[in-house]
């Protein structure tokens, strides 16, 4: 549990990650450095877009299953690690 | 008897609201009846009791009586009855009934058969006193069970059948009470009979077979009509007339009922649905619900997983019932999983396995981003220019390096350093036999003056920021190796001369193994470890791979693991030469005894490439002696050149005949196995040489530390000069050294706790392999005799 914790801070301290958003299947955040309002926004549409990406996954080939999704803008990356339970994103400006 | 009693029972229930709906007609009528008929009226009255005690058993309010009759102003008028039953007239009755029933036996199934007519119909009042007085008269006319039979066989008396059904009921269950009280174990004798047919209807065929009997007269009818019917036109005998029919009058009639309910239902039946569901396994409920769970909260998605499930079910259209119940039944369970997990979410979920795996997935993505060119350069792999952002220099880390010229050059690419090994001195670094990516570093203080509990990390060049696996240990840690036949199992050396295994794979901070309490542990510190690979034991029974170990006390042991660790001596390294005895502050002092005893301490050993038999061992005298496992009284060979203890031996990779010793005697010595004096002596400063390796990729170039310069020896290019040299920062100092396979890059470790990857640049060397190197050494050779 402590290693968990430890290495949220960590990632929260690497280079140009602007936020950590942990939410639930359900689209509840447990857990987010970033305020409020863009959690809420990110959280739901990232929802969906998950939602999309997996199901493109499967209808491929159905043993198959989404494990990490990335997606790089102009101006920062996001990544998600979607799970049955939660959906970790992290968004990231590597070149701050 | 029972099931025909039940059947009955069951036929007079249903009778009964139809009978209570018309009880008092049914009273009236009977009493109508019981007046003008000149029936037995005490049967009559049976029925009316019978009727009675019927609708006591219904719902209906009752008094002794039954069936209330009021008139418009509120005055009792129910009739009373005539008389009132007889129980000692009743159990004749019964035994008749039952005699008749033994006699004839077609009253059961006459009841059952007439069963369905008194249910489907519906009573009219006009009809049943018809029926009734038609029943009553037949029933006049014969003794009291054949007008039973009677009735019964009637089967228009519809009204009168139910009350002949309640009368063999009530009299049934009269006949039963005697029943239990006396002859309840009787065996009673039923016999079943076919009635006549009934026939309902009968259409005659209207067309005759060709083969029939009667063929020819119907062909001869026909043809006389036909015959007719041409004589008809123009007959006087026939006459066209109208006639008028009266149309019968029309009514409207308005029939309203519910409006029938539709509800659209959409199913999306998708190949991992599909998969889903079937590689869960239809029937094993749980799983599949689970399963639900598990995709998404949407709604879409989880209707068109339970109605994709209902094929499953039934294997046809989808019924709305079946789909209303396998809906309801999903949703039970979907909102029992939503509330168990809303009790366990969000702390669980934060601490289950998978989201720790996911963290550091996401940890090692986060970083590969900032250290992505880095990387790449380590890997040799083109470093793409990242198109949306402007090209930055690449910044230095930790150590800074001046570079030399140009072309060959060293650049840091950057250096595996956290807060925990900040202060200490990295002392070995060994790579992960089957990962090349798992890097394990020791860190412990060279100096015996002040001993720092020790650390082993083991680090993942996914993650340069922080190390995968942190091990505490409790002395310094002076030497490292992975074992290639458990690829996690790392063995260290320590300070205090115990040999500590630990397991990689698990996040324990604990050792596996422990010599600690080994009887025969070494008493100096261990100053090197390697796993290797034994043909075979000298107890001929360990074939795979020991732990060999060299220390300061002398010993070079090999460790199986029988119940813990034990040790076996391979070879006790004994003086050479009268030297006397030099005490060195904090080290522990040599035996001074007989020249024969002595021992030395070992401070680096090398198994032969090739060969795991023959191995080499640098001594603190200067002494490298070549040995075998098999022998562990002599040396096969000893080498004498340097003159202070020597660091680091090691075989050339590409040649098998070569090996490398550096010493603190400030130089590096090439020797071939076959000459006892060095074929080669690079010296550059006045400063010990700590560590060297040879390269892996290029046959010719090796890399040594001294104190505070990394040397790089490309002996193709310059023998006498190293290539490259690289300085370090004041004050820090350069401790160990690794060289990489797949790659240019050179770690590093310096007395700081920071390990760094320095990538080799244009060095030119080019593909050289061994032959290069031997060519060399001949030259050399050569040029040494002329």
């Amino acid at each position: 549990m402590n290693w968990s914790f430890e290495t949220l801070k960590r990632i929260q301290t690497q280079k140009g990650v602007q936020g950590i958003i942990i939410v639930t299947a359900e689209g509840i955040p447990i857990r987010s450095t970033l305020d409020n309002a863009s959690t809420v926004q990110y959280a739901g549409l990232i929802q969906q877009l998950v939602m999309k990406a997996r199901v493109t996954v499967r209808e491929m080939d159905p043993q198959n299953d989404l494990t990490f999704l990335r997606i790089r803008s102009k101006k920062n990356e996001i990544m998600i690690a979607p799970d049955k339970d939660y959906f970790l994103i992290v968004i990231q400006n590597p070149t701050d | 008897m029972s099931t025909s009693t039940e059947k009955l029972r069951k036929a007079t229930l249903k009778v009964t609201p139809s009978s209570r709906k018309t009880a008092g007609s049914t009273s009236g009528l009977l009493r109508v009846n019981t007046r003008s008929a000149a029936a037995s009226h005490s049967r009559k009255s049976f029925s009316l009791a019978g009727d009675s005690r019927l609708l006591e058993k219904g719902p209906a309010p009752v008094t002794g009586r039954g069936v209330q009759v009021f008139d418009e102003s509120g005055n009792d008028v129910t009739p009373r009855p005539l008389c009132h039953p007889d129980p000692a007239t009743t159990q004749p009755r019964q035994t008749k009934i039952f005699a008749a029933q033994d006699a004839s036996g077609a009253s059961v199934s006459d009841f059952l058969s007439t069963t369905f007519q008194t249910t489907n119909t519906s009573f009219a009042g006009p009809f049943t006193r018809s029926v009734l007085e038609s029943s009553a008269m037949s029933r006049s006319s014969q003794s009291t069970m054949e007008s039973l039979n009677d009735e019964i066989e009637d089967s228009s008396a519809k009204c009168s059948i139910s009350v002949s059904l309640s009368d063999l009921q009530v009299k049934k269950e009269e006949g039963k009470e005697v029943m239990r009280e006396d002859m309840l174990d009787d065996v009673v004798e039923r016999y079943l009979t076919e009635t006549g047919t009934f026939w309902l209807l009968d259409m005659p065929a209207v067309s005759v077979s060709v083969d029939a009997a009667e063929a020819e007269s119907v062909k001869e009818r026909n043809r006389a009509y036909i015959d007719l019917c041409k004589n008809r036109m123009g007959n006087d005998k026939y006459v066209e007339r109208g006639m008028q029919t009266f149309n019968g009058a029309l009514k409207t009639k308005e029939l309203q009922s519910e409006a029938v309910s539709l509800a659209d239902a959409a199913v999306m039946a998708t190949t991992w649905d599909m998969y889903d569901t079937y590689s869960s396994d239809g029937g094993v409920g749980e799983a599949t619900e689970s399963a639900d769970q598990s995709t998404s909260p949407d709604i879409i998605l989880s209707q068109s997983r339970e109605s994709s499930k209902t094929p499953e079910r039934t294997m046809s259209v989808l019924s709305s019932t079946s789909m209303a119940s396998s809906l309801s039944s999903q949703k039970e369970t979907a909102a029992l999983f939503t509330l168990s997990e809303d009790k366990a979410s969000p702390q669980l979920l934060l601490q289950s396995e998978k989201f720790q795996q996911d963290l550091c997935v996401m940890e090692r993505v986060v970083l590969q981003n900032i250290f992505q060119a880095r990387l790449a350069a380590y890997r040799r792999l083109p470093v793409m220019k990242d198109p949306d952002t402007l090209h930055k220099p690449s910044e230095t880390l930790g150590v800074e390096m001046g570079a030399v010229p140009p072309a060959p050059a060293l650049e840091l690419l950057w250096s595996f350093s956290c807060e925990l090994t900040v202060g200490q001195s990295v002392s070995s670094m060994a790579w992960n036999k089957k990962n090349p990516d798992l890097l394990a570093v020791g860190y412990g203080q060279f100096d015996l003056k002040n001993q720092k509990p020790g650390l082993i990390c083991c680090w993942s060049l996914k993650n340069p920021m922080w190390p995968e696996r942190i091990f505490p240990c409790q002395s310094g840690v002076t030497a490292l190796d992975f074992s290639a036949s458990h690829p996690g199992q790392l063995a260290a050396g320590m300070n205090d001369g115990s040999i500590a295994a630990f397991s990689v794979q698990s996040r324990e901070r604990t050792a596996v193994l422990d010599s600690s309490e080994c009887p025969h542990k070494h008493s100096g510190p261990v100053w090197q470890v390697k796993w290797t690979d034994q043909d075979s034991g000298p107890w001929g029974e360990d074939k795979g791979e020991t732990l060999v170990s060299v220390s300061a006390d002398g010993r070079i042991s090999r460790w199986i693991l029988r119940k813990g660790l034990h040790c076996m001596d391979l070879l006790k390294l004994k003086r050479i030469g009268s030297k006397a005895v030099r005490k060195q502050g904090g080290e522990k002092t040599r035996r001074s005894e007989a020249y024969i005893s002595r021992q030395t301490a070992g401070l680096c050993f090398d198994f032969h490439p090739r060969d795991p038999n023959i191995y080499l061992v640098g001594t603190e005298e200067g002494h490298i002696h070549k040995c075998s496992c098999s022998n562990n009284e002599q040396y096969l060979e000893t080498y004498t050149s340097h003159k202070g203890p020597v660091y680091k031996v090691t075989w050339s990779p590409s040649c098998p005949d070569v090996f490398l010793s550096c010493s603190s005697d400030w130089t590096i010595r090439l020797w071939r196995q076959d000459l006892l004096t060095p074929v080669l002596v690079f010296t550059s400063l006045h400063r010990a040489v700590f560590d060297v390796s040879w390269s892996l990729r290029w046959a010719t170039v090796f890399v040594a530390v001294n104190e505070d310069r990394l040397e790089i020896w490309d002996l193709g290019a310059n023998i006498l000069d190293p290539t490259i040299v690289s300085s370090t920062r004041p004050g820090v100092k350069l401790t160990s050294l690794l060289s990489a396979t797949q790659t240019d890059c050179v770690l590093l470790g310096d007395s700081n706790g920071h390990v760094g990857v320095c990538q080799l640049n244009d060095l030119g060397a080019g593909d050289s392999q061994a032959g290069a190197l031997e060519e060399i050494i001949r030259t050399t050779l050569q040029s040494n005799c002329n």
